[in-house]
C-alpha cells in the first residue's frame, strides 16, 4: 500500500519558481493498477519520479507499507521502474539486464538464473535470452523492460508511459499483456499516461491530474459517467456541456433547470457546486434524439456517419453545438434530416453537475 | 568503361593529394630514418654511406672501451623504463583527473556545457613552454607551494620537487590532461542518463553503477583518451627537459642527443625506431584487448 500525504514539489525558487506538484494526497491499494492520467506537464511523471526516488519532493510524506521513502536513496526502495524508452543496458544480454537487480541484490548464482529463466517465460522472450538488446524490436525491448523490473519482485511496479513508443497493433496487445502480468504476479502496478483510453481500458482507479494538482480520483466508470470537473469531463471522452441553473441539491442528486425551462435531476459532485448558474456534462451517446418539446430543442445541423455509430449534431441557441451519437443497427433507417426541428432528451440522473 | 570502373578511378583522383602528403611527409621521412638507422656515424654528425648495425646494437648494449666486450646499457634500458612508467603514470593520474572532470561537465545543463569546455580548452590553446613553465613556477623551491607551506611553517626548507620524476610527470599531466577530458566527454555526452537511473533503481550502489554501467559505456572514450595521452607522453622531449632538467632524460631527451651533442645520427634514428615499435606494441595490445572483449559480447 502506497500512502502519499500533502507531497508538494516546486523546482527552482523565487519568481521562476515552477510547482510541479501540489498537495498530493492519494492512498494506492495492494495490488492494484492504479493509473496517473494527464496531459504532459501535469506532474504524473514527476509524482512517478517521486516513488522511485528520483525526485525529492519539498514536503509531504510518503510511505509503502508503512515505511517512509523519502529518506531513501532509489537503490533502497522495493520499487521498480519501467523507463519510457525502457532504458535497457546496451553492454549487456537479455539475460543480464533481466537478472541486474538481482545480481545487485546479492542473491546466490542459481537463484538469479532461474527467476530470470522465469521471467523470460513470463514475458515470452526465451528464445531471446543471449541476444544484446540492440538486437531485438521495440516491442521485445518493452518485454526485457518489463521482465527486468519485475525480477527482483518489488513490492511496487511504476510505469512511465511504456506503450507510447509502438505502434497501434503491438499497444493493445501490451495492455492486455501488462494486465495480465499484473494479475499474475500481484504486483501494485502505477502506470503513467496521458491516453484516455489506455487509462480507461487497464486500470482498477484512475487520478486524472492537471498542473500539479489531482483533480479526481476514482474507477474508469466512474471517471467517465460522473466527471467531477469541466477539465475531467474534457480530457476524457467527448462531452457536451449545457448550462442550466441549480435548484436544489441534496444528498448526491441535484435538480437543475435548463435553458428551455425544463428541470431534470442530475448528479452532484463530491463537495457540491453551491453555486446557482452551473454545467452540466452529458455524454453524447447518453443523450436520444426526440421530437421538439423536450429537454433542449433545436435544429438538426449535421448527421455525420461512422460506420460504427452515427453522430447528430443539434443546434440550439445560447448553446454550444450538441453531439448525440447512436449505434447503428443494420435494419435501422434513418428518420431524419439535416434542417429538422428535434428535441434532445436523456433520462433523470444521467447529467453530471461539474464543478468548476 | 563501366560506371564502377569510373567510380573506382574517381575515387582514386580523390585520394590523390592526401597520398601524395603521406608519402612525402610520413612514409618518405620515416624511410629515410631508417635507413640512416643502418649507416655509419659521421664525426661531426651527419652519416657516412657505409652499411652498419652499430647503432642497432648501440640502442640496447654497450661496447667496452678498452676491451671491447658488450654488455647491456643500463643507461639506454633506464630511460626506456623511465619513459614507459612516466607515460603509464600520466595515463593513470590523466584519467582519475579527467574522468570526474568529464562527468562534471557532462551532467551540466546543456548550455553551460560549453563554457565549462572552454575552461578545459584554453591551457590547450597556450603555447607548451609556457604552459610547462607555469607548472615550474609552482613546484619549483621558490615557488607558490614552497613559499606557502614556509610561511605556514609547515616546512623548515623548501621540498625539492623539481627535477624529479615527479616533476616530469606532473608537467605531462597537466600539460595531456585535455587529451583525456576530450574524448571520455564525448562518450558520456552520447550516454543515456537514464541507464544510470535504471541501475539505481534496480538496487545498484553509487560505486556499482560507476563500475557496472558509467564505465563499461565510457570504455571507448577512456581507451581513446589513454592513447592520446599516453603516446605523445612516451615521445615527450619540452616537458622532461625543462621540468627533469636534464637528470630525467626520457627517450625523446635520449634522440634529442644523438642528433645533437652526440653526433649520433644512426643511433638517434635507431633510437625513433625503438620508439615508435613500443607504441605499436601498446596500440596492437589494445586492440587485441578489446577485439576480445568484443567477441564475447558477439
Amino acid at each position: 500500500m502506497i500512502e502519499i500525504t500533502g507531497l508538494s514539489k516546486t523546482f527552482g525558487a523565487g519568481p521562476s519558481a515552477f510547482t510541479a506538484l501540489e498537495n498530493i494526497n492519494v492512498t494506492i491499494k495492494e495490488n492494484e493498477f492504479f493509473t496517473l492520467l494527464g496531459p504532459s506537464g501535469c506532474g504524473k511523471t514527476t509524482l512517478l519520479r517521486s516513488i522511485a526516488g528520483f525526485v525529492n519532493p519539498t514536503s509531504g510524506s510518503l510511505t509503502v507499507n508503512g515505511e517512509d521513502m523519502l529518506s531513501k536513496p532509489p537503490y533502497a526502495r522495493p520499487v521498480n521502474t519501467v523507463f519510457q524508452n525502457y532504458a535497457l543496458f546496451p553492454h549487456m544480454t537479455v539475460a543480464e539486464n533481466i537478472g541486474f537487480g538481482l545480481e545487485m541484490l546479492g542473491r546466490p548464482k542459481s537463484e538469479i538464473k532461474s527467476v530470470v529463466a522465469d521471467m523470460l517465460d513470463l514475458v515470452q522472450m526465451a528464445p531471446m535470452a543471449d541476444r544484446m538488446t540492440s538486437q531485438i524490436s521495440g516491442g521485445q525491448q518493452q518485454r526485457v523492460a518489463l521482465a527486468r523490473a519485475l525480477a527482483p519482485k518489488p513490492k511496487v511496479l511504476l510505469l512511465d508511459e511504456p506503450l507510447s513508443a509502438l505502434d497501434f497493433k503491438l499497444r493493445k496487445d501490451m495492455q492486455i499483456e501488462l494486465k495480465r502480468l499484473q494479475s499474475e504476479t500481484g504486483i501494485t502496478f502505477v502506470f503513467v499516461t496521458h491516453d484516455q483510453e489506455e487509462a480507461l481500458t487497464m486500470s482498477d482507479r484512475i487520478a486524472v491530474m492537471k498542473s500539479g494538482r489531482i483533480l479526481q480520483i476514482g474507477g474508469p466508470k466512474d471517471i467517465y459517467d460522473h466527471p467531477a470537473e469541466r477539465f475531467v469531463a474534457d480530457f476524457i471522452g467527448d462531452t457536451n456541456f449545457v448550462s442550466a441553473n441549480l435548484l436544489s441539491e441534496d444528498n448526491g442528486k441535484a435538480q437543475v433547470r435548463l435553458p428551455s425551462g425544463a428541470t431534470v435531476e442530475a448528479r452532484s459532485p463530491e463537495g457540491g457546486a453551491h453555486s446557482g448558474a452551473v454545467t452540466i456534462a452529458v455524454r453524447p451517446e447518453h443523450a436520444m434524439l426526440s421530437e421538439p418539446g423536450a429537454l433542449i430543442d433545436g435544429r438538426l445541423k449535421n448527421i455525420v456517419y461512422f460506420g460504427t455509430d452515427t453522430h447528430y449534431h443539434v443546434e440550439s441557441e445560447g448553446q454550444p453545438t450538441f453531439v448525440i451519437r447512436r449505434q447503428n443497427q443494420p435494419d435501422a433507417v434513418e428518420h431524419h434530416s439535416v434542417g429538422d426541428s428535434v428535441g434532445i432528451s436523456f433520462n433523470p440522473g444521467i447529467a453530471q453537475v461539474l464543478r468548476d | 568503361m563501366s560506371a564502377d570502373a569510373q567510380t573506382e578511378r574517381n575515387r582514386w583522383l580523390l585520394l590523390t593529394p592526401a597520398l601524395t602528403i603521406l608519402t612525402l611527409a610520413a612514409a618518405g621521412p620515416l624511410l629515410i630514418v631508417v635507413v640512416y638507422s643502418f649507416l655509419t656515424a659521421g664525426d661531426y654528425g651527419g652519416v657516412v654511406w657505409t652499411f652498419s648495425t652499430d647503432a642497432w646494437f648501440s640502442v640496447v648494449a654497450e661496447r667496452d672501451f678498452f676491451d671491447e666486450t658488450l654488455s647491456f646499457s643500463d643507461a639506454h634500458l633506464a630511460i626506456f623504463w623511465r619513459s614507459v612508467k612516466l607515460s603509464l603514470m600520466t595515463t593513470a593520474v590523466a584519467f582519475l583527473v579527467g574522468f570526474p572532470t568529464a562527468y562534471f561537465i557532462a551532467t551540466r545543463p546543456a548550455r553551460k556545457r560549453d563554457f565549462w569546455m572552454l575552461l578545459i580548452m584554453i591551457p590547450f590553446w597556450t603555447n607548451l613552454l609556457i604552459r610547462t613553465f607555469a607548472v615550474m613556477e609552482i613546484i619549483r623551491n621558490e615557488g607558490v607551494v614552497n613559499t606557502v607551506l614556509m610561511k605556514l611553517g609547515l616546512i623548515e626548507a623548501p621540498i625539492q620537487m623539481m627535477y624529479t620524476e615527479f616533476a616530469v610527470t606532473l608537467g605531462m599531466f597537466y600539460v595531456f590532461l585535455p587529451l583525456m577530458v576530450l574524448p571520455i566527454y564525448a562518450s558520456m555526452e552520447r550516454m543515456d542518463f537514464s541507464l544510470v537511473e535504471a541501475a539505481y533503481d534496480l538496487y545498484a550502489s553509487r560505486w556499482k553503477v560507476l563500475r557496472r554501467v558509467i564505465l563499461p559505456l565510457i570504455k571507448p572514450g577512456a581507451v581513446a583518451g589513454s592513447i592520446l595521452v599516453f603516446v605523445p607522453s612516451l615521445g615527450a622531449y619540452v616537458t622532461p627537459r625543462i621540468m627533469g632538467g636534464g637528470k630525467q632524460l626520457m627517450l625523446g631527451n635520449l634522440i634529442e642527443l644523438q642528433f645533437g651533442q652526440g653526433r649520433n645520427w644512426p643511433l638517434g634514428a635507431a633510437l625513433s625506431i625503438t620508439l615508435l615499435a613500443i607504441v605499436m606494441v601498446a596500440l596492437i595490445i589494445y586492440v587485441r584487448s578489446s577485439e576480445s572483449e568484443g567477441a564475447h559480447h558477439g
